[in-house]
């Protein structure tokens, strides 16, 4: 039984869980709009991190250079169209 | 066909190893597309016109139900793929099946929540705001609809033909697909419903 629970991924879970409890933060104490988004920025980052090395097996075989390489490629791009998009349209630039 | 045994079973061929990249390939356009989706809703989360504002129609517990059990299917489906991967048929059965159960209780919160939008006067056609907030969380939620049933179709593949380099590799494509929709839904979870609400 135990050798289906690997603690790898056990403990992937756990961490994953406790980061939610660190976003949750935000909305159950008081505090300013720059430190709540500095916390849900960190802890969303690291949480997807975390599903892609250690539940997606991205880095396992000897495509982990094309597959992260990719997967950097679509980040930026994602980065580029939210952040350019505030930056014109909000942010007033 | 040639099979390397020192890979897992998903990755033994050629093309199954090829078939994994692609897929790479097509969660980076995903990230794309919800990247577009986000800088909408990022543009118009305060054009709220004469409807409600994301603080007034928020509420905490829905969203943390759909965290917790987004989180866990995201869990349970890799214990499927590890029990997969050491040859236990059955228990990655029964790790999928719960895994698709959690999808579709998520899927019953998300209904539930939509409706109680509509409710309290917050439709699609409402205002820039409504409009772009359930064009986000519907894109994500016909995703995770479209993986239960790919998820199931997988499992009576499972059942009827066994664990081959085929059915493995197409098991282990779902996995992505799966983790991919969680992580999704952690951006929703933070910097919709949270920042929302803060």
């Amino acid at each position: 039984m135990s050798q289906l629970f690997p603690a790898k991924q056990v403990l992937g879970f756990v961490f994953s869980l406790l980061l939610t409890t660190v976003a949750l933060t935000v909305y159950f104490l008081d505090m300013s709009f720059t430190a709540g988004m500095t916390i849900l920025l960190v802890t969303a980052f690291i949480q997807a991190g975390l599903q892609l090395v250690v539940f997606m097996h991205a880095g396992e075989t000897k495509d982990k250079g094309a597959i992260y390489t990719n997967v950097f490629y679509g980040l930026i791009i994602a980065l580029v169209t939210v952040f350019g998009t505030l930056l014109a349209m909000i942010w007033d630039m | 066909m040639k099979i390397d045994n020192s890979l897992p079973l998903e990755y033994s061929t050629e093309e199954n190893s090829l078939k994994i990249l692609g897929f790479w390939i097509f969660l980076g356009a995903e990230i794309m597309l919800f990247a577009t989706l986000f800088a909408t809703y990022f543009t118009l989360e305060n054009r709220t016109g004469s409807g409600p504002t994301g603080a007034e129609i928020f509420q905490i517990t829905p969203v943390l139900f759909e965290t917790i059990l987004l989180l866990t299917s995201s869990f349970t489906v890799g214990l499927g793929i590890h029990a997969m991967r050491i040859g236990k048929q059955k228990a990655m059965i029964t790790f999928f099946s719960i895994t698709l159960l959690l999808g579709l209780a998520f899927l019953g919160v998300e209904i539930f929540e939509f409706v109680t939008y509509v409710h309290e006067g917050a439709g699609i056609q409402t205002s820039a705001f409504t409009a772009a907030l359930l064009t986000t969380l519907g894109t994500h939620g016909v995703h995770v609809t479209l993986g239960f049933f790919w998820g199931l179709f997988i499992i009576l593949q499972i059942k009827k033909r066994g664990l081959t380099p085929q059915t493995t590799n197409k098991a282990f494509i779902f996995s992505l697909y799966w983790h991919f929709l969680d992580v999704v839904w952690i951006f929703i979870f933070s910097f919709i419903y949270l920042k929302g609400m803060m």
